[in-house]
């Protein structure tokens, strides 16, 4: 699995093809699997394979919206820290249907695709201060995002197996 | 209540404080032969050209001096605001002795440079044709933003743009007040209002069951649950872009979208109403207490939403008192089976 800084060396049509797999990546993830796999959590505190799916989602929207915010402003804005695990909760996941909730997920990354894909190189380059990671730029985004995909469908397949 | 300088006053600019604070309102005579001029405003800005909203300003501002009978007062329209570390300037009065009174208004915003929304352009001139009534009609020895201050700006509005009138406050439950009419009520009346709401969901959710309230009134109706996990969601985008608006200096708002997407998306109709109501409860709690906490000056610290324009935290206040209202209005009748 690459780290962000691998995918940092990566060209850009190489990463944006890399999230253009995800959403059939988690449609064959889940393929066949009962509601009672799908909503048990591998111990107290982690996520359950719908809980993950769901998670997806909701991180698409809000990228949607941190980009959007950026492509607006001269000047970097400060980003908030992200909530996902209250997410979860408030947005009861553990309710959410899979499918239902993969089908959402493949629409919001089209239009990021969408979005990304029309950039121009300084666009590339506008950048927001992230309260964790410091100056993000569109680019380095990007390889959040490709390494964020990796990361929970490593995280599905062993929630799948009913493993933290 | 007094803001809280009122304790760092002398006692004698206290009692300036207090005498402005009494007055609630600015009567003018004839509000109806101004409305022309509001008219002309509107055209001007929409023009985006700076000398035709001078001259249409100007045009304003001398009806309301006539017409209230004071000393007239020079304007000056300026493009940009100046952008200063404490924020963005929208107008200004400076009064000097021995010369006429001069009220300064920008009319684009300092970051994105768009023009300013016709409704905060009005606000900010009768807010600076406020501060030269407080001199020259009721003959105060300062200009105090008080809460008396706020009204009688509001008052004017309401005169100027009477559909901001038809619903004013005290109305019957039935007939909910428009965002403007929440615009012109004091902070207090809308914090009050938005501490009501989650008391007044949870009497109309009752003790109903789950699956009776999952019951969409008609196909396009949101049923009750939805409307309930709507007021959470919508109560965290409110919490976040107030936490935007003071993280920076005039940011960008982003475009949250149809809130229908988020139904559908977020699967509202699984979800249960009673958990989604205590997070809603718990959400409006936060938004309360980062309210309260706020100086009252920086209520009107804002954005600009790509659609809305520039949005102040003032306004997103009356904004969800009239979205508390709708949304409480919408339970009722889908409770009732009714769209």
């Amino acid at each position: 699995m690459p780290t962000m800084e691998e995918y940092a060396t990566q060209p850009t049509a190489q990463r944006l093809e890399r999230l253009t797999r995800t959403a059939a990546q988690l449609t064959a993830a889940i393929k066949g699997r009962d509601e009672a796999v799908m909503a048990r959590r591998p111990d107290g505190k982690n996520w359950a394979p719908k809980e993950i799916v769901c998670h997806l989602r909701d991180t698409e929207e809000a990228f949607a919206a941190r980009f959007e915010q950026i492509l607006a402003m001269e000047v970097d804005p400060k980003l908030g820290a992200p909530t996902a695990d209250r997410w979860a909760e408030e947005r009861q996941y553990l309710r959410n249907d899979p499918q239902e909730a993969i089908g959402a997920f493949r629409k919001r990354r089209e239009e990021n695709l969408a979005t990304l894909r029309a950039l121009t190189p300084a666009q590339w380059n506008k950048g927001a201060l992230h309260p964790v990671r410091g100056r993000m730029t569109l680019d380095t985004f990007l390889n959040l995002m490709a390494w964020h995909d990796d990361n929970h469908l490593d995280q599905l397949a062993r929630a799948l197996e009913g493993k933290a | 209540m007094p803001f809280a300088y009122y304790a760092r006053l002398s006692r004698a600019q206290q009692a300036v404080y207090r005498k402005s604070d009494e007055i609630p309102d600015v009567r003018l005579p004839r509000p109806a032969a101004l409305h022309p001029a509001v008219e002309a405003l509107t055209t001007a800005l929409a023009s985006e050209d700076r000398a035709t909203v001078q001259r249409a300003t100007e045009q304003m501002i001398r009806g309301l001096t006539d017409a209230l009978a004071v000393p007239p007062v020079k304007v000056q329209v300026l493009a940009a605001r100046p952008h200063a570390k404490w924020g963005e300037l929208h107008g200004l009065y400076t009064a000097e002795r021995g010369r006429t009174p001069t009220i300064q208004l920008w009319m684009r915003t300092a970051k994105q440079r768009r023009v300013v929304a016709f409704r905060t352009y009005l606000r900010t001139l009768l807010h600076e044709v406020g501060h030269h009534l407080d001199y020259t009609l009721l003959r105060l020895r300062d200009s105090y933003h008080t809460e008396g201050f706020y009204k009688r700006e509001s008052s004017l509005f309401k005169q100027l743009v009477p559909e901001a009138a038809l619903r004013a406050p005290g109305r019957s439950p039935m007939s909910p007040m428009s965002v403007d009419a929440w615009f012109g009520a004091s902070p207090d009346e809308r914090l009050a209002r938005l501490a009501r709401t989650p008391d007044q969901v949870a009497a109309a959710l009752g003790g109903r069951r789950e699956a009776a309230l999952r019951r969409r009134p008609a196909p396009e109706a949101w049923a009750p649950t939805e409307i309930v996990c709507h007021l959470r969601d919508a109560e965290e985008l409110f919490g976040q872009r107030m936490a935007t608006i003071l993280a920076d200096e005039e940011p960008a708002l982003p475009d949250a979208g149809p809130a229908d997407r988020w139904a559908r998306e977020r699967q509202y109709a699984r979800h249960d109403p009673t958990l989604a109501l205590e997070h809603f409860r718990r959400r409006r709690g936060e938004s309360l207490e980062t309210l309260i906490a706020l100086p009252p000056a920086e209520w009107q610290r804002g954005g600009e939403h790509p659609a809305r324009g520039r949005l102040t935290i003032d306004m997103l206040v009356a904004h969800m008192a009239w979205h508390d209202d709708n949304h409480l209005e919408q339970l009722t009748r889908a409770l009732e089976g009714r769209p």
